[in-house]
């Protein structure tokens, strides 16, 4: 895109052992500083094994990267050595994960969790590092954190948890922060205090953020720019304003139908019909193709991920969609 | 309004085991709940984790006895009867549960999970039976031959969906399902959403659903009351409740709901920090750490649950003088011709519908 690109993700494909079609197919996107990129789709999308892919943790084997780039300032964290990449992940690149619970040790203190990280990163020393964890713990907003530094995690609440996972991944300043579900399993309002925490940080330190979820509402409060993947590939990209205000996938579109409204009541909810194929059961072509009520012959080679202007861009053979082609196209689809 | 099924000062108290030194601890997790449920409705309990939302719903049932208090269902106290006559009524009151990976055995096949209930219950001929299943099979959008699979060869939804045909089986006249629809994919979810609605009118069932998912009980529920730490807090119709809170902690909850909808509302941090340790909840209203609204009588005095009108009950001192906000119309704006595309895309979704029921 520009050349101020922290990140730069360029066809990820991702094979797993036993399955022909790659289960995560030519997915690239770039990100600025400072920019949030959303990533959403439903269960076996390919939006975390994508992230997982990016800070080198996929489970090799059953899965391998075939094919792919990803320019994180200037170097390809695909293909750098695992002793380079460990120095990046946690330091200029840090992940917060869905459950705090299984990635904080479990006996350690939380300050020396921190502390350890820094340490690490920074090469500074024991008090240094400890000043630092305290002085993040209060930047997330934890109460008492002179206290909680010496807790043990399973001693805090799933929300003040997620606190103390952001202030690890932020201890180092990284310049991308990569969030795999980081509130899905918390509670509406503490949901809502973590999403507002991790915007103003964001807002502090100017990091570029690739946030994984399923929540549109999520997606609607933090998105920049926005993926949404299905079967493994991205099939509609644009701004936050482009995806929610002219969504052009069917898929996208069945999605935002699926939600139930907090207006008024609207009969039957429209729904996307059918579930994912399995992964060894991939239609060729449009992977959407056989839950999509449009769909036709068409859809039979994969459509590509084509620019409508401005950068929204959208992988369906029918796109634009317009109402003079699509009565011809149900009757031909049906 | 004629209540099908009612509860007067429920309660359930959880003992921690008692520890070497000290006193064991007691958890109010339900701290006295009287609800009334009217036949045909969909009554849904809204609340955060730990505000005794579960509980309640096993209470109903009597999954689990209660510390004090009534169930009552057409005339009988459910938390006194016997247990032949206590088994006898779980014909008419159906459980559906959260998570459709643990709730079935996976050593039964489809057909005899979704026949047990009438096994137990003596209902019809085997024969009889057989025949009930395939039909239950295909209302809730499964295939007959479904019956001779087993549980681990269908997904999340699907499984979600012989829950519910098991749970429909007896031909019962309440229905409670626990966070029935969270586990799943929103798409799914809509699915199931639909199955839920279409079954409650082909049967005449009431429906109680447990849920944190606001949107979704926006979108079922008639009437929805609000738990915050063992106790209802609101209890309103649910257009009423979202549009118009009157309970602090209501307006919280609906404030921090991230919107779908880009550019519509930040969601608002209503409330700061963690709800309170239910093994010592504070002194006078237990929201009162957390209220924004919070004065003097409100750390002191407990509120009850007083009658607002047009059938709306709410515990809070400041009810009558307090100004709340709910939502406001947050409608996704969209340009004409993406609006041109949900129409045809709901008019491909009806007629595909209409050609191949089920989907």
């Amino acid at each position: 895109m520009t050349a101020t690109a922290l990140l730069e993700l360029e066809g990820l494909t991702i094979a797993l052992k036993g399955v022909d079609q790659p289960i995560v197919d030519n997915v690239g996107f770039t990100l600025a500083r400072g920019e949030t990129l959303c990533i959403v789709g439903e269960s076996g999308c390919g939006k975390s094994l994508t992230s997982l892919a990016l800070m080198g943790l996929l489970q090799t084997p059953p899965l391998t990267v075939t094919r792919g780039m990803a320019r994180f300032a200037g170097e390809d964290l695909l293909a750098m050595p695992a002793a380079r990449l460990r120095q990046i992940r946690g330091g200029r690149m840090a992940m917060i994960f869905q459950e705090p619970m299984t990635s904080l040790n479990p006996g350690l203190r939380i300050g020396e969790q921190i502390a350890e990280s820094v340490r690490r990163h920074k090469g500074v020393g024991q008090a240094e590092a400890r000043a630092r964890a305290l002085e993040m713990l209060r930047r997330v907003r934890i109460p008492a954190p002179e206290k909680r530094l010496d807790e043990y995690p399973h001693q805090l609440s799933g929300g003040m948890r997620q606190r103390a996972m952001i202030a690890m991944a932020l201890a180092n300043d990284p310049e991308l922060l990569i969030a795999d579900e980081p509130t899905t399993a918390l509670d509406v309002t503490i949901q809502a205090q973590i999403l507002k925490l991790m915007k103003s940080l964001q807002q502090e330190t100017g990091a570029a953020m690739v946030l994984i979820t399923h929540d549109l509402g999520v997606v609607a409060e933090m998105a920049d720019k926005v993926a949404v993947m299905y079967g493994g590939r991205i099939i509609e990209t644009g701004t936050a304003e482009q995806v929610f205000t002219d969504p052009q996938h069917p898929y996208t579109i069945g999605l935002m139908s699926s939600m139930p409204s907090l207006g008024a009541r609207s009969g039957r909810l429209v729904t996307v019909p059918g579930t994912v194929p399995q992964p060894t059961a991939m239609p060729p072509g449009c992977r959407f193709s056989t839950r999509c009520p449009f769909a036709t012959g068409a859809c039979a080679t994969v459509p590509p991920l084509t620019d409508l202007g401005a950068g929204h861009r959208v992988a369906c053979a029918h796109a634009p969609l317009t109402a003079t082609e699509a009565p011809a196209m149900r009757s031909t689809g049906t | 309004m004629t209540a099908i099924l009612s509860t007067r000062g429920l309660r359930k108290d959880f003992v921690t085991a008692k520890p070497l030194f000290g006193e064991a601890t007691v958890v109010q997790a339900v701290a006295g709940v009287s609800l009334d449920i009217a036949a045909g409705e969909t009554f849904a309990i809204v609340g955060e984790s730990g505000c005794g939302k579960s509980t309640l719903a096993r209470l109903l049932l009597r999954l689990i006895d209660p510390t004090a208090g009534e169930v009552w269902y057409k005339g009988e106290d459910l938390a006194s009867l016997p247990p032949a006559r206590l088994r006898a009524l779980r014909r008419d009151l159906q459980f559906i549960f959260q998570d459709p990976f643990s709730s079935l055995n996976p050593q039964m096949s489809v057909g005899a999970l979704i026949e047990e209930p009438m096994r137990v219950h003596s209902i019809g001929t085997r024969t009889e039976r057989r025949a009930k299943v395939a039909d239950l099979l295909t209302r809730v959008g499964l295939r007959p031959e479904h019956a001779d699979r087993y549980p681990h060869e269908f997904s999340g939804g699907q499984r979600q969906r012989i829950g519910i045909a098991r749970a429909l089986a007896s031909g019962p006249t309440v229905l409670i399902g626990d966070e029935p629809v969270s586990a799943l994919d929103v798409s799914i979810q809509a699915q199931v959403v639909n199955l839920l609605e279409d079954l409650k009118d082909d049967f005449g069932l009431t429906l109680v659903i447990i849920a944190h998912d606001l949107a979704v009980i926006r979108h079922m529920a008639d009437r929805v009351a609000v738990m915050y730490l063992g106790e209802v807090v609101e209890c309103a119709p649910a257009g009423d409740l979202y549009a118009h809170p009157l309970h602090p902690y209501a307006e919280a909850l609906l404030a921090a709901i991230p919107v779908a909808s880009y550019g519509a509302r930040p969601a608002r941090t209503m409330v700061e920090g963690d709800p309170p340790n239910p093994i010592a909840p504070p002194p006078g209203c237990k929201f009162h750490p957390r209220c924004p609204y919070a004065t003097d009588i409100c750390r002191v005095e407990r509120p009850v649950l007083a009658d607002m009108g047009g059938g709306r009950t709410v515990a809070c001192h400041r009810a009558t003088e307090l100004s709340l906000q709910g939502l406001a119309d947050l409608e996704q704006a969209r340009t004409p011709a993406a609006r041109g595309r949900f129409a045809l895309y709901a008019q491909a979704m009806a007629d595909k519908t209409a050609h191949n029921r089920p989907e």
